[in-house]
This record gives C-alpha cells, sequence and structure tokens, in this order.
C-alpha cells in the first residue's frame, strides 16, 4: 500500500488520534475528513454519510431500547430475587456461590445486551457476597465475574449483534437465535471448571434451600425469569420488528418493576434514561464515526481487494475462519470491539461469503472472540473494570482468570469448527441458510 | 477555569444531560405507541418511527457536544494513563489541535451540504431538512471550541478530570 495514498494517510490519522485518547469516534469523523480532503473529495461527505446514515439506520435504535431495559430491570429489586433463586438451585453443591455467579449471568444475559454493563451492575454484589467471611479469594470472585459478564451479549438481546445485523444485513432475529446455544456453551464449561476445582481449592458450600421453598423462590423470579421469553416470542411471532421487541421488553421491565416489586420511584426512572442515554451517546457517537470511515473503505474498494487477494491463495473456508479468529484476537488486544464490529468485519465479510461460510455462523462466531478479547491483557475492558470495581490488582484477576479464558477458546474452537452449534436454533425456526 | 464560565459549562451539561434523557423517553414513548396503534387499532402510524430516528440522531450528537466528558466516550486511555504528566500534556495538545484543525476544514463544505438540505423534507412531520441536520452544524462547532479549549487548558497544564470507572464509554 502507497504511505503517501490518501487512504493511508487517513489511517494512520485515525489510529495516532484515537491511540492517543482522542474519542474514537471523532477520530473516525477526523480522519475520514482528511481522506476526503487529500483525495480531493467535497468535505461535506462526512456530514452528509453520518446524518443520512443515522437518519436511516432504523435497526439501530434497538440499543438504546435494549439498553434502558437492562436498566429498567436494574431499577426494580430483581436482582435480588434473582440471585435466591440462582441459590436456590446451585448453591447447595461445592463452589455454590461460585456456580450462583455463572447462572446468574447466564439469566442476566437474556435481559441485558452489554458485558461491560453487566459486569458494572452486579460486580460488586457479587464480589461482596463472595468474599465475605474469606468464602473465595478476592481475585477469584473478581475473574468469575469477568469471565461470566461474557455470556452478555452472545445470549439475545445483544448489542454487538446489532451491530453486526447493521454491518452484514443478516437478520437480528436469527442472529439472537443463533447466539443461545453458543452463549449457554460458554456458562457450561465455566460451570465444569468451577466443578472440577471445587474440591481441590475446598470452596465452600451453601446452606441448601429446603427444596419446599423452591416453588416460593422461584415465583418470585418469574416475572423477571419471563423476560427472555416475551422478547424472544415478540420476535419469532412476528408480532413485532426487532426494534419494536426492544421497546416491548423495555416497557415490560419497567412495568414489572414499578408494578410487581413496587421499588421504582420516579427519581429512579429519571436515573435508569440518564444511565441509559449516556451509554446510547458514547455508542452512538462511535457508530456515527464508523458511518463517516465505512465510507472511505468502500470508495477505496478495500473488502473487494481483500476478497480477490484471498482468492488466490486458494483458502478453505476453515482456514479462513481460523485466520480470522486469530486475526480477530490479536486486534483484540489492542482495539475496542465496537470498532472491530463495525470496521473490520464488513472488510473480511465478502471473502466469508465467497468462501461459502454462514454469515450469522461468521458473526457469532467474531462477536463471541471479540467478547474473549474484553477478558484478555493488554487491552482487556472487562478486566479493567473489575480491577476497579473489586479493588484487585489487575495482575491476579489476569493469573485467576486464565483458566476460565482456557476452556472459553476451547468452547470458541467448537463455535468455529461446527457451524451446527450457531444454527441449530435458527435452522429450527426457518432459517435457510 | 472562570468560576463563572465554569458554572455555565455546568449549567450546559445539565441542560443537555435532561435534554438527552427526555429524548430518550420520547423514543421509547414513541414506540409504545406506534406498537400499540398497530396492534390494538390497526391504524400505523408513520410519523412515530420518524420521531424516533430523529430523537437518536439528536442524543447522539447533542449529548456528545454538550453533555459526556471526553473521559466518558468510547476511547484508548491506556498509552495516555502510562505517561507521565508532562508527555500527557503534549499530547493533549497535539490531539485537541488536530481535532480542531480537521472539524474546522470542513466546517464550510458541512454548511454548504446542510443547507443545501432545503430543498427535502421529512416524510411524515414535514420537517426541512437543512432545519433538521443543522444539529450537525452546531455539534462540529461545539466540538471544535470544546477541543481548542482542552488544547489551551493542556497548555497551561491544566489536567482534565478524571471520569470514573463506571462512567466510562463501552459499547460491548
Amino acid at each position: 500500500m502507497n504511505p503517501t495514498s490518501p487512504f493511508s494517510i487517513s489511517i494512520s490519522a485515525i489510529v495516532v488520534l484515537s491511540m492517543l485518547g482522542l474519542p474514537i469516534g471523532h477520530a473516525m469523523i477526523a480522519g475520514s475528513v482528511l481522506y476526503l480532503y487529500a483525495a480531493g473529495l467535497d468535505m461535506g461527505t462526512a456530514a452528509e454519510q453520518l446524518l443520512n446514515g443515522m437518519y436511516t439506520s432504523f435497526l439501530l435504535l434497538a440499543i438504546p431500547l435494549f439498553i434502558l431495559a437492562a436498566e429498567f430491570m436494574n431499577a426494580g429489586s430483581i436482582m435480588d430475587r434473582l440471585l435466591s433463586f440462582c441459590n436456590a438451585i446451585v448453591g447447595r453443591f461445592r463452589g455454590g456461590l461460585a456456580q450462583v455467579n455463572v447462572v446468574q449471568s447466564i439469566i442476566f444475559a437474556s435481559m441485558s445486551g452489554s458485558a461491560l454493563a453487566d459486569a458494572a451492575s452486579s460486580g460488586k454484589l457479587m464480589q461482596t457476597l463472595m468474599t465475605k467471611d474469606g468464602k473465595y479469594p478476592p481475585a477469584y470472585a473478581a475473574a468469575l465475574t469477568t469471565v461470566s459478564s461474557v455470556i452478555g451479549p452472545i445470549m439475545p438481546p445483544s448489542i454487538p449483534l446489532v451491530l453486526y445485523a447493521l454491518v452484514s444485513d443478516t437478520s437480528v432475529g436469527y442472529l439472537f437465535l443463533a447466539g443461545v446455544v453458543p452463549g449457554l456453551l460458554l456458562g457450561i464449561v465455566q460451570m465444569g471448571l468451577i466443578a472440577l476445582t471445587a474440591k481441590r481449592r475446598n470452596f465452600p458450600v451453601e446452606a441448601p434451600v429446603p427444596l419446599r421453598e423452591l416453588p416460593g423462590v422461584t415465583w418470585r423470579a418469574v416475572p423477571a425469569l419471563m423476560m427472555p421469553v416475551i422478547l424472544l416470542g415478540c420476535l419469532y411471532s412476528g408480532v413485532t420488528t426487532p426494534t419494536e421487541a426492544a421497546a416491548v421488553a423495555a416497557a415490560y421491565a419497567l412495568l414489572i418493576s414499578a408494578l410487581l416489586y413496587r421499588s421504582v420511584r420516579p427519581t429512579d426512572v429519571y436515573h435508569s434514561l440518564r444511565t441509559s442515554a449516556r451509554l446510547t451517546v458514547s455508542i452512538g457517537m462511535l457508530i456515527a464515526g464508523a458511518l463517516v470511515f465505512n465510507y472511505v473503505i468502500t470508495a477505496e474498494n478495500i473488502p473487494k481487494t481483500l476478497s480477490a487477494m484471498l482468492k488466490a491463495y486458494e483458502m478453505t473456508p476453515l482456514a479462513f475462519l481460523l485466520a480470522v479468529n486469530v486475526l480477530l484476537l490479536i486486534l483484540g488486544c489492542f482495539l475496542e470491539g465496537t470498532t472491530i464490529i463495525l470496521v473490520i468485519l464488513p472488510v473480511l465479510l465478502p471473502t466469508a461469503q465467497s468462501l461459502g461460510v454462514d454469515p450469522v455462523h461468521f458473526g457469532v462466531m467474531a462477536v463471541t472472540n471479540i467478547m474473549l478479547g474484553l477478558v484478555t491483557p493488554p487491552y482487556g475492558l472487562l478486566l479493567f473494570m473489575m480491577t476497579k470495581i473489586a479493588n484487585v490488582p489487575l495482575r491476579e484477576i489476569v493469573r485467576e482468570s486464565l483458566p476460565f479464558l482456557y476452556v472459553m477458546f476451547g468452547a470458541l474452537a467448537l463455535i468455529t469448527l461446527f457451524p451446527g452449534i450457531s444454527l441449530f436454533l435458527p435452522r429450527l425456526l426457518g432459517y435457510a441458510g | 477555569m472562570h468560576p463563572a464560565l465554569s458554572k455555565a459549562v455546568d449549567w450546559i451539561r445539565t441542560c443537555a444531560e435532561i435534554a438527552v434523557s427526555a429524548l430518550l423517553a420520547v423514543m421509547f414513548v414513541a414506540f409504545i405507541v406506534q406498537i400499540v396503534f398497530r396492534y390494538f387499532f390497526n391504524f400505523p402510524v408513520g410519523w412515530s418511527s420518524e420521531l424516533s430516528v430523529i430523537a437518536w440522531l439528536y442524543m447522539v450528537l447533542l449529548g456528545s457536544a454538550f453533555w459526556l466528558r471526553e473521559g466518558e466516550e468510547i476511547r484508548f486511555d491506556l498509552l495516555e494513563g502510562a505517561s507521565r504528566p508532562a508527555v500527557r500534556r503534549v499530547i493533549g495538545v497535539l490531539v485537541a489541535v488536530g481535532a480542531v484543525v480537521l472539524f474546522a476544514m470542513s466546517l464550510p463544505a458541512t454548511i454548504k451540504y446542510v443547507t443545501f438540505m432545503r430543498v427535502e423534507s421529512s416524510s411524515y412531520l414535514k420537517i426541512r431538512l437543512d432545519f433538521l441536520y443543522s444539529i450537525y452544524v452546531v455539534f462540529a462547532v461545539a466540538l471544535i471550541v470544546r477541543y481548542a479549549w482542552a488544547a489551551w487548558a493542556a497548555l497551561r497544564g491544566d489536567a482534565a478530570q478524571d471520569v470514573h470507572v463506571t462512567q466510562k464509554g463501552y459499547g460491548l
């Protein structure tokens, strides 16, 4: 590539500006402006791409609404009820509280689409519970919350999968369905690892909840457990569009928090709105920047060039997928995940499709990979967040999370090698891929 | 920062916070109205989706221009956090100046594009697009002013306020 071409200059500007701390969305707009200037094009195109792109991507409205739904859920006393439910089920085993952490994450994953939001909302509580009376080492508790939060955006609803649907033109409904089994798989390997190590490390058992109390505990958690049923029900009955399903989920969350649990005041509603709005702005700005920069990538014909180049190597689909996994893991060490989905994946997609890789499978695999990037140093956002929330040194969290990372990489390999793991559910419900 | 100026900035930020949160509420309600009208009254309404999309566009641009601090946006702060205060200052100046130059460079063409859009109106609410899209000009000017200020502050050695970990922006 010519280092003085407009495209190279633009990429360099974006990398330098964002590495030095400019918000990535702003950096992508600025770098694209530089491209337009260097290529002698109309610099108003940046505004045009951003405005028209934001104005026409109706699908993206699902993101603020899903964030809002999770926030409304958090505002009620739902977390307490979920935890007593999880404890009643898996607390009785050795390492019970650790298992509760994972099961709680799996259930919460079906209400929230963001791993960092999951860690931020339940991290402090889980940390206190697990380290009380020295039950678990603080670093182990923090590592577990970190790795189990990863499940959130793989199970529906999922912000990264909505973003992938946008750039790949695949159905959000099928993508959401395709994330269910891989998400459960990650939870299962984590629980398996806990069970294996619990005896050796002598983790405590929680006082078993008598079986006769189980119906009551479950009943108290039912309104929260119904959330995924309602969400998926809306989507697959065709009653609503995916974006509308997000609004229904938010309305449902608000309704049960306010009516059933009677624990929501107007100030709580405003607080939820404000927290969701802040998150929406930060994601939205990054999307806006990516919309502008993707114009540059398209104008330079990068995806087609790459596709032609790789075709010359006569890669098998499997070799391609493995190469993509390695590439994404490396990029994940340095790049922010949302940027990878919005900028890198569209470049790889045409090649994937020309090799006959299913776009839904490709999306779930890539998102799983990118989520693992949140837990891999040097740039692991979840790790950074948990070291602050749990007040445990980064190095110790990394050490305790390594065994989990290994089994999760194993799960990622299975998801890559066997498309059936992700495609089984969508095919059952009519996906033709 | 001068106390009066600092007060004004806080006031603008609070107004933006309320406005953006209200826009999210508007989007939410518009969706519920849309669903209720279509399924219970069998009467599809188009204006609601247009209203939601406008709310989304304005949330992002207003919020990024007037509400969020740089630390609350999605950004890469690893290098910045690892460098010495003196280096951080130089980096701060360079980045802010770069942003000012690039956004200012595109401003005339941006204004031209937005005013050109007066020929079109939105489909349902019939709002002229130059009016609707003018928010981008406001956003660009606000960023230019903010980054110019940030460059000046870094030059004088005022460190940017640290943002708590749970307030940092993220997309995953």
